[in-house]
């Protein structure tokens, strides 16, 4: 499963405007970070996954909370073991281990850093990169190079990841065994490769120039876009939900 | 028209010259097939052709190239960006969208056409080509028959009189191959659009092209209708380029005053020669 991979819908979520999902997923993130209270950071957590049911992208939801407890738990593990306050909790042979405060910032920082990144990554599954690109540029009149930047490097991922593997195949009929189980052989197999990637990957990028040049890229404002990405209703009432989110955090869960 | 005299070209830290002494006139509504082996210089003549040689690849520019009376040396490479349109070799890399859509769009929206036309020129590219089902279709999950036909789609897209494509059949099976020479000759025919074409598939030249060029180390070794090649089948060979075996047997049994008709370029020409001579 692609991680960022969009999930095509016609939910609330999916119509509203890119820049207001990308300026509510912030707005939430901002609401977890403030939120001082475990059960409710569980909260956090528990609404996202049921407001991405809504939009058919519950699978995603619950896939990406799995692994950002992998996150999590390193967080936890750093958090417990040096946050000193508060009473003694474990101690091994008159050596304090670690303390209530300990683990409950651990345990407030790591699910913070669950519940605020979610939404962030949920929003891709609901966004097409080219939508939101599109739109910062003709709402936000963000500079078109900056847009084109992030889309392109998205868009060649997969194209390196072929490259890649075509190398790597180049190097299997030679007889390069990459299916060692010692991972310091198997890097040292597949550093020298990062020298054609690299070539052929600057060859691409330099087509991928000349070819947007070509098209007319120097001429492009932020008028130019066909698509318009008008703000509705939806979108107001999205946003004074997600401040009134804030303000409720920041009065009773602080 | 492109008119191009004594064309030389030297790319920038190379010593041998990747084209020379280059003399040739596209007139319009041609139908040019390039062939030649690899190094020969092919790439480098469709640069050429549009001005990214010599406005963005450096290196030593020796003669002219004029597109419809004006210097691509003394032009920017964008004015001619829309009369003569490319489609480079590297498919993947000359995408600048995710969706098929956004890709035929973004010329369109860069040179500033009219927003009520653009709805209309999708369509009608998208049709043109009969790619209408793939409007909203991710371009990685194209194949690579479906990635050129959008290419020349967005190229199409702009109106341009010539479009220039770089072995676009390379990586394609021979009936997708086939597919796209089809759809070039129709918008050829149809729409009077110069078609400038390299191609390794001689066979295929043969059977669709007006003009066929054959460079050799920067040279022009070939020019002349696909009939004309008979006249110079040892040159070719000499070449290593293989002329299509129909043409050989043709030429063979007209020299042997076995046959006294044309040379043949397709199978069924060949055919319908076989059969006559057997009476």
């Amino acid at each position: 499963m692609n991680l960022l991979n969009y999930v095509p819908g016609d939910s609330f979520l999916h119509r509203l405007n890119p820049v207001t999902k990308l300026l509510a997923a912030f707005l939430y993130g901002i609401a977890a970070i403030i939120c001082n209270n475990v059960f409710a950071e569980i909260g956090f957590i528990v609404l996202m996954i049921l407001i991405s049911a809504t939009a058919g992208i519950a699978k995603r939801a619950l896939f990406l909370t799995r692994n950002l407890m992998l996150l999590g738990l390193i967080m936890f593990v750093i958090q417990l073991f040096f946050v000193r306050t508060g009473d003694p909790l474990c101690v091994i042979g008159g050596f304090v281990l670690f303390t209530t405060g300990g683990l409950k910032s651990a345990l407030l920082l790591s699910l913070r850093v669950i519940a605020a990144m979610l939404p962030l990554m949920l929003l891709f599954a609901i966004t097409q990169m080219n939508d939101l690109c599109n739109a910062l540029v003709k709402r936000v009149h963000l500079p078109y190079r900056y847009a084109f930047i992030v889309t392109t490097a998205f868009r060649f991922v997969p194209i390196f990841a072929t490259e890649f593997h075509d190398i790597q195949d180049a190097q299997k009929a030679r007889g390069v065994d990459f299916d060692t189980k010692n991972i310091f052989r198997k890097l040292q197999l597949i550093a020298p490769l990062c020298v054609p990637l690299l070539v052929s990957s600057l060859k691409k990028v330099d087509v991928s120039a000349m070819s947007a040049e070509m098209r007319g890229f120097e001429l492009r404002g932020y008028k130019s876009g066909y698509k318009e990405y008008p703000f509705g209703a939806r979108d107001l009432i999205t946003v004074l939900v997600l401040i009134g989110l804030i303000v409720v955090t920041a009065l009773f869960l602080k | 028209m492109i008119s191009v005299k004594d064309l030389g070209f030297v790319y920038q830290n190379s010593k041998t010259a990747a084209l020379d002494g280059i003399n040739i006139e596209i007139e319009d509504g041609d139908f040019v097939g390039i062939t030649g082996t690899s190094g020969a210089g092919k790439t480098t003549f469709t640069f050429a052709l549009n001005g990214i040689i010599p406005q963005k690849i450096k290196g030593d520019f020796y003669g002219a190239v004029t597109i419809n009376g004006k210097d691509t040396a003394e032009h920017h490479a964008e004015e001619f960006a829309r009369t003569v349109g490319e489609v480079f070799q590297d498919i993947d890399s000359q995408m600048v969208a995710s969706v098929v859509e956004d890709e035929i769009l973004f010329g369109l929206e860069n040179f500033g056409v009219p927003h009520e036309e653009i709805e209309e020129r999708v369509d009608r590219v998208l049709k043109e080509l009969g790619i209408e089902d793939l409007r909203d279709r991710e371009i990685s999950s194209l194949s690579g028959g479906q990635k050129q036909k959008v290419a020349i789609a967005s190229m199409l897209a702009l109106e341009p009189e010539v479009i220039v494509l770089d072995e676009p059949t390379g990586e394609l099976d021979p009936e997708s191959s086939r597919e796209i020479f089809r759809i070039l000759t129709r918008l050829n025919r149809e729409k009077g659009i110069t078609v400038v074409i390299v191609e390794q598939k001689i066979m295929l030249l043969c059977e669709y092209v007006k003009h066929m060029m054959v460079l050799d180390k920067g040279h022009i070794a070939f020019y002349g209708t696909p009939r004309d090649m008979v006249s110079s089948i040892e040159t070719f060979k000499e070449l290593g380029i293989n002329v299509p075996r129909v043409t050989e047997l043709s030429a063979g049994l007209i020299r042997e005053k076995i046959y006294d008709g044309e040379v043949t370029l397709t199978v069924d020409d060949a055919e319908k020669m076989v059969r006559r001579i057997l009476g």
